[in-house]
């Protein structure tokens, strides 16, 4: 049945085709080649699950309501707003829409747009349903004014609107298209028009000419699908791509690569900081295991040497986490740096005695990520315990297989890490340390505490960002006095272009490029 | 012949079943599911959960297995868990890239192979044999990845002669038609594109091509200085043929039956079996494809590419035993 439809559809299309095949180049001083290592999952916001290539796609075919303001990502700014006011108990979000912004399709982008797009990713994208879930009602004003009503407060929300799942749809087009034509015929207001794909090959973006915030000066982006790390590198070396990106991925970056680019005139590097944090994750919650004791967890904390572990394993691709957010957080508490553990290894083996701890009757096993440099992080650490007479066996253990390990509670210290895709320290601390949420995903598995608990929530619900952020400094003390684990660091986002790739920002969360402001000499 | 066909292809049925219900366990076992593999480190059970019940992976064993027998029926092979997409489209969209590569890979690897073989084996012990010998030693024991990095710093990097990986210029869009680059270069008139391709397609058919050529190479000598020693060659000799006479229709059309099998497995087997290739030249290709997709655990898509690179084989195959009767009227007689 599906066969015969094929083939009936392939012998109308051919005459078709035939008559319209033309190929089409384009200037490559006007067009940009981004190297990916794979297909996009997914074009449009409905579908997204935060995979990077089809959320940089929809960030630069779609626009959101609200954005992080470059370079700091400190501040929001509106996008497809004017302006926003929320509720004083945090609940209403009044917005102010732009005037005159067109879609793709040439249809208006309004109210009842904003209305549709976000009713839809609330209906169908299940990866969103704990924030997406929280909205209880939307309402087009006018055309130009919408309210959102939450069902709790949520602060982060305007976070969420910035992401790629809340990016604003033509109805038009989702009508014409249908939910499932539509993922291959993404249509938005943003800087680029989708223009074709080619399974494993590539995605062509066009440039949208009319865009509100004036044309790219790009023609054309083409992602290219290169699978393999070192083709993606010859081919950055031979200008056969202009960006090639990490994404922030720890897997993707080695060391020696960054240092032979470095030398390279032909080839900029651009690092930014990012808000990921890699950790030496203990088992908070089994009274059982040799790490229960305080003072073992903080024997090894003082054990290993952080800085060693950035210039030796990384290069300086990577900078040091102090406590449970980044120092580029807006909610970074500058005392944890005071607080933070240095590298002693004498106290170490002091804190083992005093604890009545033989570190040669640990018998540790350090389970870890696959792939080169989680495998040095692991032999880094593993060295590090060895130090102070603990006896570590690395296992590396494939994903699917780590996850189940992790949430069932069966280890003692892991290696783990946070990629948080919406800029809110919400998304690291929560997560990561609400007891309640503990076996649900790769977390810290903390046991119940009542006062922790009750103040991450709180702080999740307060509107009044300067009292959220004093919240937010008091869990960060909180939390590092528990000596939850070790943080070991938080790799750079690096990406790297030929060198007459001009004007490229990077994101830090979501990390992903928007290209509107980029241009080749 | 018409019944040794039929034949052949109905014993192909049980055949197709039992590698289907090997690869419908044997991915299930795989630890790991395609709705964690997807979502990532960072994903909550909640989020996973609603995933598996999108993806009905929440359905018991015998139900799925039911319902993907009663769709294959149909034409259908299921819906990729990773794009969406029907397998089926997805195959189609990537054969032809592979199909590509393996004919041009075979052709050039015939054509050097067997005239190699030829040479060194009615000069066994020349000069010609000896460094023959050593390039199909390199050619067989070098592993593609490594030929692949070779070829590209030679020839993309340093003599800038050729392109490092793709299968067309990044810079030229085109919608295929048929899906052969080259082919749909020629019907459109576009010579610029046909060019292109051409050039991008060198590199990998080399790198294929190598280790086939090198296989056939020592092949073909061996046969070859078997056959040559044969009574009938003395005849021939005898006869007053000339040398070219001797050892084009006597000797190699014997000695060539065996190497139609070689061929024949080899070809099957680059259908399925590039995965290195494809992935170090970016090629978009059905070997590529699978790798992606046992590592993404898209269960679907796994199951699609094993049954249609199984049916390949066999169908090449079936293919090579006909060619056989075609060669050797004594295997024909045998047909009947």
């Amino acid at each position: 049945m599906k066969l015969r439809n094929l083939l009936a559809g392939a012998a109308i299309a051919l005459p078709l085709m035939l008559g319209s095949a033309h190929a089409q180049s384009t200037d490559p001083l006007k067009t940009l080649i981004v190297a990916v290592p794979s297909d996009a999952v997914g074009l449009e916001p409905g579908a997204n699950k935060a995979e990077p290539i089809g959320s940089e796609v929809i960030l630069n075919v779609f626009d959101t309501l609200v954005a992080w303001t470059a370079p700091d990502f400190t501040q929001l700014e509106g996008r497809l707003v004017d302006s926003w006011t929320v509720s004083p108990d945090g609940t209403e979000f009044d917005f102010k829409l732009r005037e005159g912004i067109k879609f793709h399709d040439g249809t208006d982008f309004n109210a009842e747009a904003v209305k549709f797009s976000l009713e839809r990713t609330k209906a169908i994208n299940t990866y969103v349903e704990a924030t997406f879930g929280l909205i209880s009602e939307i309402t087009a004003v006018s055309p130009t004014e919408v309210k959102i009503k939450l069902s709790e407060p949520y602060p982060a929300f305007l976070s969420i609107l910035a992401q790629p799942q809340a990016a604003i749809v033509s109805p038009a087009a989702v009508e014409q298209f249908g939910d499932e034509g539509f993922a291959t015929n993404p249509v938005g207001t943003g800087p680029f028009k989708f223009a074709s794909y080619q399974a494993d090959t590539n995605i062509v973006l066009d440039a949208n000419p009319d865009y509100f915030r004036g044309a790219p000066t790009l023609e054309r982006i083409i992602y290219r699908v290169i699978p393999d790390a070192s083709t993606r590198r010859l081919e950055l070396e031979n200008g056969g791509v202009d960006v090639v990106q990490q994404q922030g991925q720890l897997s993707a970056i080695a060391a020696e690569d960054v240092a032979a680019l470095e030398a390279n005139p032909d080839v900029t590097i651009i690092e930014a900081p990012s808000q990921i944090i890699r950790q030496l994750e203990f088992n908070n919650n089994n009274p059982d295991s040799p790490v229960a004791d305080i003072k073992v967890r903080e024997a090894i904390v003082h054990a290993i040497d952080y800085d060693g572990l950035l210039q030796g394993v990384f290069g300086g691709t990577a900078e040091r986490v102090y406590g449970p957010l980044t120092t580029n957080s807006w909610a970074f508490n500058p005392k944890m740096e005071e607080l933070a553990p240095t590298y002693d290894p004498e106290m170490a083996r002091s804190l083992l005695a005093e604890a009545g701890v033989d570190p040669s009757s640990l018998d540790l096993t350090l389970y870890s990520f696959q792939g080169p440099l989680w495998g040095a992080v692991a032999t880094f650490v593993q060295a590090n315990l060895a130090d102070i007479g603990i006896n570590a066996t690395i296992a590396q253990t494939e994903f699917p297989a780590y996850r189940a390990l992790q949430t069932a509670g069966q280890f003692d210290v892991a290696l783990d890490g946070r990629q948080p895709w919406y800029n809110d320290p919400d998304a690291h601390i929560t997560i990561g340390y609400l007891s309640s949420l503990a076996d649900t995903a790769m977390t810290f598995r903390m046991p119940e505490d009542a006062e922790l608990d009750a103040l991450i929530l709180e702080a999740q619900q307060t509107v009044d960002q300067e009292e959220r952020k004093q919240l937010y400094f008091d869990i960060q003390e909180k939390i590092a006095a528990k000596v939850p684990g070790a943080y070991l660091f938080s790799p750079k986002l690096i990406v790297f272009t030929r060198a007459n790739v001009n004007g490229l920002v990077i994101n830090t969360a979501p990390p992903l490029n928007e290209y509107w402001g980029v241009s080749k000499e | 012949m018409a019944s040794f066909l039929l034949r052949r292809l109905l014993a192909l049925i049980p055949v197709l079943i039992l590698v289907l219900v090997i690869v419908f366990s044997l991915v299930r076992l795989i630890p790991g599911d395609p709705a964690v593999t997807l979502l990532g480190p960072g994903a909550t059970d909640a989020q996973i959960a609603a995933l598996r019940a999108q993806m009905r992976l929440d359905e018991p064993f015998y139900l799925q297995f039911v319902n993907y027998l009663l769709g294959l029926l149909q034409g259908d092979m299921g819906i990729s868990l990773k794009s969406g997409a029907p397998v089926l489209q997805e195959i189609l969209l990537r054969l032809p890239a592979t199909l590509e590569l393996a004919i041009c890979a075979t052709l050039v690897a015939i054509l050097v192979g067997i005239p190699i073989g030829v040479l060194s084996g009615t000069r066994p012990n020349s000069i010609f044999d000896h460094f023959t010998r050593v390039f199909s030693l390199v050619g067989v024991s070098m592993p593609a990845f490594l030929l692949a990095l070779i070829l590209q710093l030679i020839f993309a990097t340093y003599l800038g002669w050729l392109p490092v990986s793709g299968r067309l210029s990044p810079y030229i869009i085109m919608q295929p038609i048929t899906g052969f680059v080259i082919l749909d270069g020629i019907i459109t008139g576009q010579w610029d594109i046909v060019w292109s391709a051409i050039r991008y397609l060198v590199l990998p058919t080399a790198v294929l091509a190598a280790f086939l050529a090198a296989t056939l190479g020592r092949f073909v000598r061996n046969t070859m200085l078997e056959v040559m020693s044969e009574d009938f060659i003395r005849t021939a000799r005898a006869k007053g043929l000339t040398r070219a006479q001797v050892v084009l229709e006597h000797g190699l059309r014997n000695s060539l039956l065996p190497a139609i099998t070689v061929v024949g497995l080899k070809f099957a087997e680059m259908l399925g079996g590039a995965i290195l290739t494809e992935t170090i030249f970016a090629w978009p290709g059905i070997g590529r494809f699978m790798f992606e997709a046992i590592k993404n655990r898209d269960y679907p898509v796994i199951q699609g590419t094993t049954l249609v690179f199984s049916l390949l084989f066999m169908l090449t195959s079936v293919l090579v035993d006909l060619l056989y009767g075609v060669l050797d009227p004594r295997v024909r007689k045998r047909m009947k």
